[in-house]
């Protein structure tokens, strides 16, 4: 069988890359094999229930000799009629029965037997086997099937005669031969066809894919609202374009996220550039005392200075998501670097009549940690509180080890956050109050640092607040880095 | 004091040359590598202050070579990009301090200052006085006019580190990184509150006033204008 080298008859790897040519091949493949186990198998039946109904015959012609050559062994009549007419009369399966005495004198012998088949051959091939039916060429090449037996003549049996039978099967062997011509057309036809139809199968399988894949060709960052269209798809490719379409969406925010981030950027760095740039022009605009020229150069410098930190947060934050960022851990005290901030911070709070405080837990919170990092992130949190704390209000500083996590927890009594600004005041440049933040001096960019830096110390900071009652920001992070 | 700024944007050296002059040093300025390498080598020089990116020959190269020269003076670094690992490099290259554009001109001069008095030796000083303000380091007292002020721990190192700088600028950064140790540079306003709340003890009783808010850069401490 030759069919099997479908794969190695493949001119490169290139073709059985393809999917559509895999399935194929392991579609005509399966196909062929089922076809011809088909074909083998109903050929044997039809094999062995020939031969059967053949032995059977035979089995049953000795039995008829036999019982003449009992019951009536000198009825010759009988014997010869059943020997030597019944056998003529057949026009198809031609049998020759010969019958030999105990010296092996044949007695009768059906006409013509001799000229079909080698005897002294018969004679030795059956010696060996009696009573069964062997297969056996005759001399004119036809296909027979040939028994010899002992037959006891007369009651009770007083001497041994053998039996001879000869059935020609020629007739067998020609249906047997037509079947297995057929047999090599189905299975030729079957090469043929399978294939083809395995092709156009898989071709149509694929082809949903294969939209999905040019779908996905022409999203560009232009049209990213683009999506897949998840019906008329079969269960698996359903759930495909939903997964797909689930990371356009992901994408599709994160991407408008940073256009937004760039154009606040540029707006962020407008508003100070043309600060400079007006008082200067205006300055230069006439001759002035030295004070007014005073006055422009510090007015300038404290934009320049404002515009300065605003490229060092922007660093920061793009440093701080790249791969390479590199941590300074050391073994750091966490309720004393608390008690730096609230000390920092000690004067805003005074100022600004709040109390600010530090709640320490029983145990020393020890763990490893970039300290001017953390100490950033807290100060930013304690900053914003202490802003939005009105007087006769409160600002507590926390830390506690939860197993394996460190907590620090910065909580006010202040004005809160609206529970729809909440979900983005880690975004950069976000402000609950655009106006009265810029006017304070803020940058937006507080809490994006202020997460950037948990996010570098394997940590998260989560943000609670309830307006008119005060806001809670939890940072948690592990306590050392290998962990 | 001779230094020598090897910057090739010309704002940046004018400004450099025009500060360090006035703050009593002597300043060269070579506008490339190459030119800075050889002045260095031809001339004795207490302090190089070194541009990373620089034509002919870069930072890094110069710096190199000049240590291979056997040139000693301490080096410092400006550079636009500041990643730790180039941080590191310079170091490794021997580099004394490093510093990133934007920076403050006051902080440069301070930077500068103290490599210069890395070099020269430090003197032990127990006692400051400028004009009526007397203040004891060892007993963590500060008199004004022979009056003493109640001032909490911190701020009697904000006021020991204004007067042991007197006459220096010293920006917002500096102030909260001495006193408080807070090593980043966001939310400076705190420190203008803390400096007025020693104002009020320390400046605002007496009529001659010694603390100077300098607009943009910092304060500073001193006698008299």
């Amino acid at each position: 069988m030759s069919w099997k080298p479908a794969s190695s008859v493949v001119p490169g790897s290139r073709l059985w890359g393809t999917l559509a040519f895999r399935l194929t091949a392991w579609f005509a493949l399966a196909g062929l094999f089922l076809v011809f186990c088909a074909t083998a198998s109903l050929y044997l039946v039809l094999l062995t229930e020939l031969e059967r109904s053949t032995d059977l015959f035979l089995t049953d012609k000795l039995h008829v000799l036999r019982t003449l050559l009992r019951e009536r062994p000198n009825d010759w009549d009988a014997l010869r009629e059943e020997v030597e007419l019944e056998s003529a009369a057949r026009r198809y399966e031609h049998f020759y029965i010969r019958l030999l005495d105990e010296r092996n004198t044949p007695l009768l012998t059906t006409p013509g037997m001799a000229e079909q088949l080698d005897l002294a051959h018969f004679a030795s091939r059956t010696q060996s086997r009696p009573e069964r039916a062997i297969p056996m060429w005759g001399r004119h090449g036809q296909a027979f099937r040939v028994t010899s037996a002992a037959a006891p003549v007369g009651s009770p049996p007083t001497q041994t005669d053998t039996i001879q039978i000869a059935i020609d099967v020629s007739h067998g062997e020609e249906l047997l031969a037509h079947y297995r011509l057929w047999f090599w057309c189905v299975l030729l036809g079957t090469f043929a066809i399978f294939p083809l139809a395995g092709y156009q199968i898989a071709r149509r399988g694929i082809r949903p894919v294969e939209e999905v894949a040019a779908t996905a060709r022409r999203i560009s960052s232009n049209n990213l609202r683009e999506r897949i269209l998840p019906e008329g798809y079969p269960f698996e490719l359903a759930s495909l374009a939903g997964t797909f379409n689930d990371m356009l969406d992901r994408l599709e925010e994160s991407f408008n996220r940073i256009s937004r981030f760039s154009a606040d950027i540029a707006h962020d760095l407008r508003t100070p550039v043309n600060n400079i740039r007006g008082e200067a022009e205006v300055a230069l605009a006439r001759a002035r005392t030295i004070d007014e020229y005073r006055d422009t150069l510090e007015s300038c410098l404290e934009e320049a200075v404002r515009l300065s930190e605003l490229i060092g947060n922007l660093l920061f934050l793009a440093r701080a998501e790249s791969p390479l960022a590199h941590l300074n851990r050391e073994r750091v005290d966490v309720a004393e670097l608390l008690g730096g901030v609230r000390e920092y911070y000690e004067g805003s709070a005074a100022d600004g009549g709040i109390s600010l405080s530090t709640t320490a837990g029983a145990e020393p919170v020890i763990a490893e940690l970039d300290r001017t990092l953390v100490q950033r992130a807290v100060g930013n949190l304690v900053s914003n509180a202490v802003a939005h704390t009105p007087p006769g209000g409160s600002v507590v500083l926390a830390a506690k080890a939860k197993g394996a996590t460190i907590c620090i927890e910065v909580s006010d009594t202040g004005v809160g956050i609206p529970p729809e600004a909440l979900p983005r005041v880690f975004d950069r440049f976000f402000r609950v109050d655009a106006s009265r933040s810029q006017a304070s001096g803020g940058t937006g960019l507080g809490l994006a640092i202020v997460q950037g830096i948990m996010l570098l110390h394997g940590g998260n900071a989560e943000i609670a607040s309830r307006p008119g009652q005060g806001t809670r920001v939890t940072l948690r992070m592990p306590v050392s880095g290998s962990g | 004091m001779r230094i020598l700024v090897i910057e090739d944007q010309a704002k940046t050296a004018k400004f450099l040359k025009k500060g360090l002059g006035e703050a009593g040093l002597v300043v060269d300025v070579a506008g490339d590598g190459l030119k800075g390498l050889h002045l260095a080598q031809e001339l004795e020089f207490d302090l190089v202050i070194l541009d990373v990116m620089l034509p002919s020959l870069d930072g890094w190269q110069v710096l190199t070579r000049l240590r291979q020269a056997g040139r000693q003076a301490p080096v410092l670094f400006l550079t636009a990009r500041d990643a730790v690992h180039e941080r590191v490099r310079g170091f490794e290259l021997g580099a004394d301090d490093y510093l990133v554009k934007p920076f403050a001109f006051s902080e440069l001069l301070a930077r500068v200052r103290s490599l210069l008095r890395r070099t020269a030796p430090p003197r032990p000083q127990e006692c400051l006085k400028i004009a009526d303000l007397e203040i004891d380091l060892l007993r963590q007292r500060a008199t004004r006019a022979g009056q003493r002020l109640e001032l909490t721990t911190k701020e009697f190192l904000l006021l020991s580190l204004l007067a042991r700088h007197t006459g220096e600028v010293l920006s917002r950064t500096l102030i909260a990184e001495a006193v408080w140790d807070m090593n980043f540079d966001s939310d400076t306003n705190v420190v203008d509150v803390n400096v007025r709340r020693l104002r009020s003890k320390a400046d605002d009783p007496f009529p001659l006033k010694l603390i100077r808010t300098v607009r943009g850069a910092g304060y500073v401490l001193e006698a008299g204008q």
